[in-house]
Parts: C-alpha cells; sequence; structure tokens
C-alpha cells in the first residue's frame, strides 16, 4: 500500500469528472459537423470513466467495479464509434453535408 | 259513487281502440266511441241520482275517494283520486250529453272526411280527459288534465291542418292559454309549498281557517284565476277563442261552448273558499268578467262571420258567469253553464248546418234561408232567444238568477246595471246575426239555390236541443226538481257550500225589468237589421270609427302581435346572437380552435434538428435535478 | 507532490476538451481530443490503475482517434472550416452551465466519506482475474458487441454497385 493520494480526496477527481462532462454537453448542443458533435461524446464518456474509477479506488477497492466498468466503456465506446462513423459517412455521402442542421426532413 | 273513476276510463278505451285499430274497424269506429260515451252518460245518470239521495239524506259535503301515487316517508304523500259533489255531478252531466250529441252529429257533419277515425280518437280523449278534471280530488291532477284538455283542444282546432289559418289559430290558442297555464302550475305549487298538500280539501280548509300565509294566499289564488282566465277566455286571453272557429264545428260545439271553456268557471267554483278569503279577489273576478261580457257584447254587433259571432257570445256568457261567481253566487253561475251548454251547442251546431247547407259562413253571402232549412232556421232562432234572455226561455232563468245573485251579494250595485245594460246589447246582436242570414232578401242567388236541409243525424240533435233550450231553465222550480227524480230544486242541489242550499224566490222587479230590457234590444235589433238593414247601414256610416272599432275587435290582437314582435322576438334575438356567439363559435368551436392553435404552436418543437432535441434532453435533466434537489434540500 | 501531478494531468484534460469544443478547425479539435485523451490516461495512472491507462492510450487516444481522423478526411470538412458551430450556441452554453451547476449543488451537499489519505492500490493480476472469472460473461458480451459493430460498420458505410 502506497500512499499514493496524498492533497488528493475523492472530490477532485469527482469535480475534474463534472467540468469535463459539462464541457462534453456544450459541445453536443453547439456543434454542427457530426464528427465534432462525436467527439464531445467521447468527452463525456471519459469523464463518466474517470467518475467510476475514482469512486471505485477510493471507496471500494477490493471490489473494483468501477475500473472493470471503465474497461468496458471503453471497449463499447470504440464499438460505437466505428458505428457512427459509418452512419455519418452514409449521410454524407447522400445529402453532401456532415452538417447536422441540414439533415432535418423530420420537420413538420 | 267511489266508483266514477270509471267515466273517465271509459272514452279512455275509446280514444286508445280508435287511435290504434280505427283504420281496419267498420265505419272507422265512430260507434266504439258513441257506444262508450253513451254509457258513460248512463253512469253519470245514476250517479246523479246518488248524489241525490245523499243530499236528501243529511248534510252532504261530497264523496271522495283515492289512491296513493307515491309516498317519501315523513315528506309527502301523493293521493290520486276522484271527489264528487254537485258541481263536479252537473259537469259530469254538461260533458256526457253535450259530448253524445255531438258525436252523433258529427257522424253527418264530417262524413267521407280524411280523417274521420283520429277526430272520434281525439275527441274521445277530449272528454276523458275533461271528466278526470271535473272529478280529481287534487290539484295536480287537475293540472294534467288541464294540460291535457289544451293539447286536444290544440290539436282539434288545428285539425284541418292543410289550411295554414287553422295552424296559426291552433298555435295561438295553444299559448295563449299556455299563459294561463303557466299562472295556474305557478298557484298550485305555491300552494303545496305553504300547504304540503295537493289535495282541493284540505287546501281549502286550511285557507278558510287563515292557516295560510296571507301574501302568498293572494299570489296563489291570482295566480290560479290566471289559470282560469286563460281557459275561459276571460280578457285579457281571450283572444285565441274567436280564431279557434277554424276548427270543425261539432268541435267549436262541445269544446267552446259546452264543455272547455267552463273548466275555468268549474275551477273558480272549485275553489272559491280560497278567492273568498283574499282581500279583492272577489271584486277582481267581477271585474274581469264584467270587462269581458260587455266587450264581447260590442264586438259581436259588427262581426260578419255567423261563426265568430256566435263564439263573441261565448265570451259573453262566459264573463257573466265569472260575474256570477264573483259574487258567491254559485247557484246562479252553475245554472247558467247548464243551460248555456244546451242553447250554445244548439247555436253552433245549427251553424255547423247551415255552413254544411251553403258551404259559406259570411253573413254577406247569405240571407233568406228562412224556407230553405226548415229545420236549421227554427232552432237556431230558438237558440238565438234562448241567449238573448227571453222568458221564458232558459236562458231568461239563468240571468234572473245571476242578476239577484249579484244584486243580493256583496258587490256595489253598479255591476247589477252594468248587466242590465248588456242585456239588450245581447239581444241586438243575436237578433242581427239571426237576421242577416236567415231573412231577407239572399244575398248571393249561387249559395241560396244550392242550400239544403241536413242529414237526420245532424238535425236530430238539434231539435234536441231547441227542446232543452226552451225548457230546462225550469229545473229552477222546487216542482220541476222533484218530478225528475230530484229531491228540489236546481237552487237546492247547486249551491255555495258555505251559503247552503236556496229556495228559488221570484224577485219581480229584476225579473220584468230584465224581460223589458231583452224585449227593448230585440226590438231594436229588428229595427236596425231587418230587411234591407239600412238603419245599421246608416249607423255605421254614422260614425265609421266606432264601428272600426268594433270590426277590428278593438285591436287587441294587433296590441299582442305588436307586443311579441318588438318584445318576445327581441328578446329572442339577444338570445340567438348569445348562444351563436357565446356558446357556438367561442364555447364548442374555440375549444376546438384553442387546441388546434396548441398544436400549432407545440409542432414548430419538431424542428428535425437534432442539436436542439439534444438540448431539450439536457435542459430537461437539469429541470428535474432541480426539482428533486429542492424537493429534498 | 501528487497534488501538482493532478493538477497538471486536470489542466490538460479540461484544457483538450475546451480546445474540441472551440476551436474553429475540425482538425485541430481532433488533436486537441487526443491531446486530452491522454491527460485522462495520465489520471488513470494517478489512480494507480495503470492497466487502464495503458488501454486508455492505445484504443481510445489510438484507434479511436484514428478512425475519427480518417473519417474527418472522407467528409471533407475542410472546405466547411467556417460554419462549424451552431445557432445554439448561447443556449447551449446556459444548459452546459446550469449542469454543472447542478452537478456541483448535489457535490457540495453530499457526505463524502472519510478519507485518511491511504489509498489501496489494486494489482493488475487481480483485475485480470476477476475479468476472467467473475466478468467472464460480459466480457463475451463485449466481444460480441464489438464484432456486430465492426459487421455494421462495414455493411452501412459499404459502397453499392453504381453508388457515388
Amino acid at each position: 500500500m502506497e500512499d499514493v493520494a496524498a492533497g488528493v480526496s475523492l472530490q477532485h477527481y469527482v469535480v475534474l469528472s463534472m467540468i469535463l462532462f459539462s464541457i462534453g454537453v456544450y459541445g453536443v448542443l453547439a456543434r454542427r459537423n457530426a464528427v465534432l458533435i462525436l467527439m464531445s461524446v467521447e468527452l463525456m464518456l471519459n469523464a463518466v470513466s474517470i467518475n467510476m474509477v475514482a469512486f471505485a479506488v477510493y471507496t471500494a477497492p477490493s471490489l473494483f467495479e468501477g475500473i472493470i466498468f471503465a474497461i468496458f466503456i471503453i471497449a463499447v465506446a470504440a464499438a460505437e464509434v466505428g458505428l457512427a462513423l459509418g452512419v455519418i459517412l452514409r449521410i454524407f455521402r447522400n445529402r453532401g453535408t456532415a452538417n447536422v442542421d441540414e439533415v432535418n426532413s423530420l420537420k413538420w | 259513487m267511489g266508483d266514477a273513476w270509471i267515466l273517465p276510463a271509459l272514452p279512455v278505451a275509446g280514444f286508445v281502440i280508435l287511435l290504434l285499430l280505427s283504420p281496419w274497424l267498420p265505419r272507422k269506429g265512430d260507434w266504439v266511441a258513441i257506444a262508450l260515451m253513451a254509457t258513460a252518460f248512463v253512469l253519470v245518470i245514476a250517479l246523479g241520482k246518488d248524489v241525490s239521495d245523499a243530499i236528501g239524506a243529511g248534510s252532504f259535503q261530497g264523496t271522495a275517494r283515492s289512491w296513493q301515487w307515491f309516498n317519501v316517508p315523513g315528506y309527502i304523500e301523493i293521493r290520486m283520486g276522484t271527489f264528487v259533489d254537485q258541481i263536479t255531478l252537473v259537469m259530469l252531466f254538461c260533458v256526457t250529453f253535450i259530448a253524445l250529441l255531438v258525436m252523433i252529429y258529427s257522424t253527418g257533419y264530417m262524413h267521407g272526411d280524411r280523417r274521420y277515425g283520429w277526430f272520434y280518437a281525439i275527441v274521445s280523449l277530449f272528454v276523458a280527459s275533461m271528466l278526470a278534471l271535473v272529478l280529481a280530488d287534487n290539484l295536480l291532477l287537475l293540472y294534467f288534465s288541464w294540460e291535457l284538455v289544451g293539447l286536444c283542444s290544440m290539436l282539434l282546432i288545428g285539425y284541418y291542418n292543410e289550411k295554414q289559418s287553422a295552424a296559426e289559430a291552433s298555435k295561438k290558442a295553444f299559448i295563449t292559454t299556455r299563459v294561463g297555464d303557466v299562472g295556474l302550475l305557478i298557484g298550485v305549487l305555491i300552494l303545496f309549498t305553504q300547504t304540503h298538500t295537493f289535495n282541493i280539501h284540505h287546501i281549502l280548509s286550511m285557507a278558510e281557517a287563515g292557516q295560510i300565509n296571507e301574501r302568498w294566499l293572494t299570489a296563489a289564488a291570482i295566480c290560479i284565476f290566471a289559470g282560469a282566465c286563460g281557459k275561459s277566455a276571460q280578457f285579457p286571453l281571450h283572444v285565441w277563442l274567436p280564431d279557434a272557429m277554424e276548427g270543425p264545428t261539432p268541435v267549436s260545439a262541445l269544446i267552446h261552448a259546452a264543455t272547455m271553456v267552463v273548466a275555468g268557471v268549474y275551477l273558480v267554483a272549485r275553489m272559491l273558499p280560497l278567492f273568498e278569503s283574499v282581500d279583492g279577489m272577489m271584486e277582481l273576478i267581477t271585474t274581469i268578467g264584467l270587462i269581458t261580457t260587455i266587450m264581447a257584447a260590442l264586438i259581436g254587433l259588427a262581426q260578419r262571420d255567423i261563426k265568430r259571432v256566435v263564439a263573441y257570445s261565448t265570451l259573453n256568457s262566459l264573463g257573466l258567469m265569472f260575474v256570477a261567481l264573483g259574487s258567491g253566487a254559485v247557484g246562479a253561475a252553475m245554472l247558467y253553464l247548464f243551460a248555456h251548454a244546451f242553447f250554445k251547442a244548439l247555436l253552433f251546431l245549427s251553424c255547423g248546418s247551415v255552413i254544411h247547407a251553403t258551404e259559406e259562413q259570411e253573413v254577406d253571402k247569405l240571407g233568406g234561408l228562412w224556407g230553405k232549412l226548415p229545420i236549421t232556421a227554427p232552432v237556431f232562432a230558438v237558440g238565438a232567444l234562448a241567449m238573448a234572455g227571453l222568458a221564458p226561455l232558459s236562458g231568461f232563468w239563468a240571468k234572473d238568477e245571476i242578476l239577484v245573485g249579484v244584486k243580493n251579494g256583496e258587490m256595489s250595485q253598479l255591476v247589477v246595471v252594468a248587466l242590465l245594460i248588456s242585456l239588450p246589447i245581447t239581444a241586438m246582436y243575436m237578433t242581427r246575426v239571426t237576421l242577416l242570414t236567415f231573412f231577407g232578401k239572399p244575398k248571393d242567388h249561387h249559395v241560396h239555390e244550392h242550400a239544403h236541409e241536413s242529414a237526420p243525424a245532424m238535425t236530430l240533435p238539434l231539435m234536441l236541443l231547441a227542446a232543452l233550450a226552451l225548457v230546462s231553465g225550469f229545473v229552477v222550480f222546487d216542482g220541476v226538481g222533484k218530478a225528475l227524480g230530484f229531491h228540489s230544486g236546481w237552487l237546492g242541489f247547486v249551491y255555495n257550500l258555505g251559503e247552503g242550499p236556496e229556495k228559488y224566490s221570484a224577485d219581480w222587479a229584476m225579473s220584468i225589468s230584465s224581460v223589458v230590457l231583452v224585449v227593448f234590444g230585440l226590438a231594436a235589433g229588428w229595427w236596425f237589421w231587418s230587411g234591407e238593414a239600412k238603419p245599421a247601414a246608416r249607423a255605421a256610416a254614422f260614425s265609421p270609427l266606432i264601428y272600426k272599432l268594433l270590426l277590428n275587435r278593438f285591436y287587441i290582437d294587433e296590441v299582442y302581435q305588436l307586443a311579441i314582435d318588438h318584445v318576445v322576438l327581441a328578446a329572442g334575438q339577444v338570445v340567438a346572437v348569445f348562444d351563436r356567439a357565446v356558446v357556438n363559435d367561442t364555447g364548442v368551436n374555440g375549444t376546438g380552435e384553442a387546441t388546434d392553435f396548441l398544436g400549432w404552436i407545440g409542432k414548430h418543437q419538431q424542428t428535425g434538428k437534432i442539436p436542439n432535441y439534444a438540448l431539450a434532453i439536457v435542459i430537461g435533466v437539469v429541470v428535474i435535478a432541480v426539482v428533486a434537489f429542492g424537493y429534498r434540500g | 507532490m501528487t497534488q501538482i501531478f493532478f493538477y497538471i494531468m486536470a489542466a490538460t484534460v479540461v484544457g483538450g476538451a475546451l480546445g474540441v469544443v472551440l476551436v474553429r478547425s475540425v482538425v485541430y479539435a481532433a488533436l486537441f481530443l487526443v491531446m486530452s485523451l491522454l491527460g485522462v490516461a495520465g489520471v488513470y495512472l494517478l489512480l494507480s490503475v495503470e492497466f487502464l491507462a495503458l488501454v486508455q492510450v492505445l484504443v481510445y487516444s489510438g484507434a479511436v482517434m484514428v478512425l475519427i481522423i480518417f473519417v474527418l478526411m472522407l467528409t471533407r470538412v475542410e472546405d466547411l472550416k467556417q460554419h462549424l458551430d451552431g445557432d445554439q450556441r448561447p443556449l447551449a452554453a446556459v444548459a452546459a452551465l446550469s449542469l454543472l451547476g447542478a452537478f456541483i449543488a448535489v457535490a457540495s451537499q453530499t457526505k463524502w466519506p472519510r478519507y485518511d489519505g491511504d489509498l489501496t492500490v489494486v494489482p493488475f493480476t487481480t483485475i485480470s482475474d476477476a475479468l476472467f472469472n467473475r466478468w467472464a460473461v460480459p466480457f463475451e458480451i463485449a466481444s460480441a458487441v464489438l464484432l456486430v459493430a465492426l459487421v455494421g460498420a462495414v455493411v452501412i458505410s459499404m459502397q453499392e454497385e453504381g453508388e457515388r
């Protein structure tokens, strides 16, 4: 057992993850390019991972579900990015644009 | 006597049978109606014997029998039943007898008519409701029958439903009597709230004992009297009766002479103790009756349609009956009702005979029919003389009793004077119509050529009625009464229950003055209208204003129409605008349009852009977090 | 010492994130994302989960970012530099900030668990033990997910005959 975390408490990590998540939310809402939105989603996923791991390490290290969870997040995120990018490519080929504001045929 | 409920039940059965089966019965089933009516009449005679025996046996206050209709324990119990006393008996006799004669007469008059069976069905229903009305022991049943009677009257007035004027007349009759009926309903309900019973006897005894609040009692009395005015065509609700002549003549004879219009007289007679308990009520009744009788007599001087003249004579008579009641002279009023039933029905049915013979009603087309109608003409004259009150016809005795009753009553003697003045006027207009119709030169030769006497089915009832109009007045004498099987004369039989039976005594001063006035009126009528009727023409030319006023019935109808146009219809317009603008446009349509508008606003949320939806999600999360946080923290 | 390291890593992460959402060029944004992800790996190191830091660098900032940059190339967004930000920027900022505010409010109200300066390090072998024993089924399912995603991505972005 090393004294690795002197001075850095759980709250630090939680606040960091919160800030990262909020920035990701802003990115999702404010950006127009589909790929940029996807990148912001990645930020959000990472924020969640940090949160999970921090809680796992600080409160229940013997169970380490948080770490496992973070591994799975990474795996699924990778899969999801692949698929999403495929969809974006498809849309780009059909519409000629990757701008989400112009993909609005479900408008009233 | 306790089984008096059978009496209305018989014509009801007739109504149902005729309504359902009449197209398949031989002669459309008129014999069913006539047979049932004859049975009812025989039963009435038997009933009369019973009542007479009961009076002779001791003090008789009437027999009642009732069945419970519904009962709310501790609050109200409504019973339905019959009550038989002398007034009831007189009405029962008149109704069934005249109805029987009219039905027999109609087999000739209405022969071949398109809706023959329906006619007899409705007449049966009418008789049934009239009988129920006079037998009712409680105001609720009376009101039901009152309304039914009005309904039948409306149906029969509008019998010739292809004529616009008939439809208008039946509507007018129904609405005018409705105004009165509303008053009756309000009066009945006021009495119910004050006394918690509908039973007439309980109400009357409570009124006499002073147990009803005075103001409510006055209101109820006025309202009930309004109902009587409506049905009995007193001023100002008299306007429907002349127009009701649009109906077939037998209907006019039955309903508007002998039975329905005297329902109001019956009601006032029945509720007399109530009216006597209210200050000023008797004066009101007398005044209205007086106005009606004199107004009707004056208008009758100028009318050109013979049925209308007879209608105004009915109004004349009804006014007289009310004046009699206003002085508490129940016996006199009922005697006049009794005699009037005969000679008025006679007048109407002979009018019908004239119309049947000549297809004309206006005196401008008639004249000189005495020789052509050997039965109709004399009986009409008999009826006219009885109406005028010539001694010793029935009309004289009845009018005499009324004069005596009013003189001995508590009304001012001016009423007697006014009645005496109305006597010659009545005589004059009856003479006029007789002369113009049957005497003088025929004004339309074509009509005169084709006039023919009517069938026996029509003339036999006429002759019977004429005989009765001649002699029915003699029932005032004790001797005559005993000979008929009653224990005394008329006044010992029908009397004001508060005062007790009377004996007939002749008031010579009154009788002689009335005879003189009547003869004077007859002579004046003869002078004015015999032959070429030149004096009448000169009188009309002398004062065209008065003539116009009389011819147009004092313009009362026009005033009412104006009021309706400008008040009722205007109010209707307001309501219609309210209904269209507020209820329909705003309420119903508006709700739909508001929903539509909200939907239109809502649809703009669907922009199709993903960032917008994502924003909505985030905002939703924040809102929920704030709410939850605020709730817990 | 740990604190300084933490703040440096935090700055990297946040700075990179801000770069992703604010710059006007997609390629720059992608590069900022790489920086952010590397910062996250550093945070994992701080938390003594080296395996996760490793995986993060390899998979996330390696493979995933390459994928993204490839797509950026294929969708030719260099030509559309000026149209990167949508019309709801102000509202988005408000939403994000209120979200952050909500988080902070919640965080300040929470009773954090008592921390006395000791942090247990989880050995890597235990993690792998758990992954293949206790969490074997999710692991297999995750592999299936990856397979499906692979096939799906190929199918979706396949160019049909005669397509542009």
